[in-house]
Order: structure tokens, then sequence, then C-alpha cells
């Protein structure tokens, strides 16, 4: 097992700035674009509760996630409770094998994250398919796939609040 | 597992499992209450006002942007739109000018249509189509003709009296001679006390020749058909009498007097019949005479 990521001492993370990471991907929801661009834009809110599941197991697990979905079923003004039942069923996931996923590389960890982002949008899908909607083209399934490529990007922009040193 | 002496931080509350399960329970429960029965709409509007500020806050660099190219880009437009505006403007006062004509015309339209009406001897309505190219004489060419079935010698009229006489009729068109008209004599009378005269054109205006210096005849007076030819019906008006001059040294009366119809303005005209009870003409004289003058026993009384 290659660790790419240096085991480095981070500063203890604060309540404060998770909450803010979850204002700003909120925001980052409500903000007006064209189209072509919201299709591939990567669910932000979903990221982050696998990114806070995955590095801070005990502050973010899966009641956090359901009351994130809450928020977020009202700025994406879906019907409620779908993106609720999403991030929690994968916050479990998650959380089930947070272990190992914290010791993955960013290129493993990226791979994981698109699963579980899959399996978010197949969650909802079927949940609005249930509820009577109709199938939202094959295009709905995007956002995963940047979500796995920004991955690693996200990764890094969290953690540079916590170095000690600027290394 | 759960134990009342355990610290603070191995204490985590129900076991991840218990939590997605009620977790999954309550979305599932939100889901069927929102999309079947629509119990979470009261909660979305409330929700909707918490986030209604944040939606403007997020929206603000975007709109102020907006503005920003708003106000760059309305210079050029302004500028364009105003052009296309003083176009639209001057084409408006075209149209308008156009509207007012028609509006002159219908008013003139409407005049000949009740003159028609009213008279029995009403021939049809024509349209000026252009005035004669000779500057000697007074002619206008009208747009009916032998299609119409006019002919030589009817008068033509407009809403305010006697405009003339049509002298030559082709296919299409029809040559009209106005009474100013030098070669157009037209037999009439004084309405106010029936005196009667002939009225002579003289080339842009009438007068009426042979009266005897003593007649009863004043400014103002109008000069209308006697109806004693063949030709016009009686009580047309021509003519308003302008100016008197009684000149002890000639024989008559010198009566300057202006045509009352539009003569030399309009452009709708009503060609009159011919009177048609008239008793047969007299044989032609030898002494060949002007055309369609009948300056007979109309010179005074």
């Amino acid at each position: 097992m290659s660790f790419e990521r240096p085991k480095e001492l981070l500063k203890p993370v604060r309540r404060r700035f998770i909450y803010t990471t979850f204002a700003l991907a909120v925001l980052l929801e409500l903000i007006p674009l064209p189209d072509f661009i919201v299709g591939w834009l990567p669910d932000f809110i979903g990221m982050l509760i696998l990114y806070w599941v995955i590095n801070q197991p005990r502050r973010i697990s899966v009641g956090a996630a359901f009351a994130f979905g809450l928020i977020a079923d009202m700025a994406t003004a879906g019907l409620f409770g779908q993106h609720a039942l999403a991030y929690s069923i994968t916050a479990y996931l998650a959380l089930l094998r947070q272990r190992q996923l914290v010791m993955f590389n960013l290129g493993q960890q990226a791979l994981s994250v698109l699963g579980l982002m899959m399996a978010n949008q197949i969650i909802m899908v079927v949940a609005r398919m249930m509820t009577g909607s109709a199938f939202a083209g094959w295009s709905y399934f995007l956002p995963p796939l940047t979500s796995a490529i920004l991955w690693p990007l996200l990764t890094k922009l969290l953690l540079l609040p916590y170095r000690h040193h600027n290394v | 597992m759960d134990f009342a002496n355990n610290p603070s931080f191995i204490r985590q509350g129900p076991r991840p499992g218990t939590r997605l399960a009620a977790a999954v329970l309550t979305s599932v429960l939100l889901l069927i209450g929102d999309s079947q029965y629509g119990l979470m709409d009261k909660a979305r509007e409330a929700l909707s006002v918490v986030f209604y500020p944040l939606q403007r806050a997020v929206n603000l660099p975007i709109t102020a942007a907006r503005h920003v190219d708003d106000f760059f880009t309305t210079q050029t437009n302004l500028k364009a739109e105003n052009e296309a505006m003083r176009s639209q403007h001057l084409a408006m006062a075209a149209r308008l000018a156009r509207l007012e004509t028609l509006e002159q015309d219908y008013a003139a339209l409407r005049r000949l249509n009740q003159l028609k009406s009213m008279r029995q001897d009403a021939g049809g309505l024509a349209e000026i189509l252009y005035t004669g190219r000779d500057p000697f004489s007074y002619k206008i060419i009208i747009d009916k003709g032998e299609d119409a079935h006019l002919r030589a010698g009817q008068p033509v009229v407009d809403d305010q009296g006697l405009i003339g006489q049509i002298t030559r009729v082709q296919p299409l068109t029809a040559e009209v001679t106005l009474v100013i008209d030098k070669t157009l004599m037209v037999p009439v009378m004084v309405q106010r006390n029936g005196i009667r005269a002939v009225l002579y054109g003289y080339g842009g205006g009438v007068e009426a020749r042979y009266l005897p210096v003593h007649s009863d005849v004043r400014t103002g007076d109008l000069l209308v058909t006697s109806g004693i030819d063949g030709l016009y019906p009686a009580g047309i008006p021509v003519a308003q009498v302008g100016r008197v001059e009684r000149n002890p040294d000639a024989a008559f009366i010198r009566l300057n007097s202006m045509p009352v119809a539009g003569v030399q303005h309009g452009r709708y005209v009503l060609v009159l019949n011919e009177k048609t009870n008239v008793p047969a003409r007299p044989p032609e004289p030898v002494v060949p005479v002007k055309p369609k003058s009948k300056p007979s026993s109309d010179d005074s009384e």
C-alpha cells in the first residue's frame, strides 16, 4: 500500500469549519447558472457529506447526512426527502467502510466516491420514479463523474487550513 | 455496549444502523407525504422564506454584473433605437398626411353621394384624372367616358355647384370644359329675383354680360342656372356676384363674379344627365354659332 498522502499531523478540525463548508456548498447550489453548466456541476453537498463522513465520522454521520439532505431538498427544490434518503444511505455505506476508506490514497478514494455518488443518483432516480416522475435522462448521472474528478482537489482544499505549516 | 460510566468520547448515541433505519424511514415518510399528500407544501413555503435572502445574496453579484452590462450596452442600443424611432416617425407622418387626404376625399365623396341620391338626374360619380395641358383653355379630364355612357354636353357639378360641361368623350375618359373657359357660356338667373343673364367664362373667371345698367343686381347675389336651355337643370349654383360696376357711359353692367363650385380644386365630380323632356331642336341656323352656347332670349327683361 503506497501512501501518497503524507502522514502529517493536522490541527483538530473545528465544528464551525465543518458547518461553514456546508453553508458554502448550499450557497453554490443556489447560484443561478445556465442549464448546460448545471448538468455538469458536481453535487457539492453530497461530496462534503462523504468527505466529512470519511474524515470526521464522529462529527458527521447518518443523522447529519439526513439533515443536510433535507436542506439540499430545499435548495434544489426537489421532492422533500429524496436527498435526505440518498445521503443517509450513502453516509451509512461510507461509515461501514470508513476505516478502509480513510487509508486509501486519493485515486482510490475518488473511485469509491464515484461509486457512492452514483448510488446517490440511483437512489434519487428510483425515489422520483416511484413517486411518479419521468426518467430525467442519462445526463442525470454526469455529476458523480465530475464529483470523482474533483475529489482530490476538494481534499487538498479542505486540508489547507489544518496544516501546521504550508509544506 | 453503552454503559452509563463510559467516557463522553466513547458515548456515540445510537448505532449507525439504527440511525440509518430512522433516517430512511423518515425520508420515505417525507417522500410519500410530499408526493402523495402535499403535506410538505407549508414547510416548503416557510423554508423558502428562509432561503430567499440567501438566494438574493447569491444572485447579487450576478445581477450587479448584469446591471453594469446593461449600462454600457444601452448607450449603443439607445442610439439605434432612437434612429429607428426617428425613421418610424417620418413614416408615420407620411402615413398621417395620406390619411388626412383620404379623409378629405371621403368627405367630398360623401357630399357628392348625398347630392347624387337627392337628384333624379344624377349620372355618375367621376374622378378628376388631370387638368388639361393647354394653359389657354380650362379643361379637366375625368376617368369616365364612353364606358359610362357619357355624352358630350352633359353638365358636370360638384357638391357646391356647376363645374362645367362635357365637351369631348373618349372611350375611357372625358374632357370637361370648365365654366371659366372662354368658350363656355351658361344661361343663368339671379336667384334672388330671377333676372336672367348669360355667364361667360373669360379664362380664369366668369362674368355676366349684357345686363342693362338698371338691372337689380347686388354684390353677393347667387347666379344659378335658369334651366331655359336644353342642357342644365334649373337651380344649380354657378357663381356669386362679386363687384358690380355701373358705368353710365356703357350700356351694360360689368359684373365680376366668382364661380362657387370647386372649379380649380377638388377631386370628385358628379356628371348629370341632360334634360330629357325638351322640345325638338330648331333647325340649324345657316350662320355657324359657337357650340353649346344659347344666348338667345336672356339678355334682359
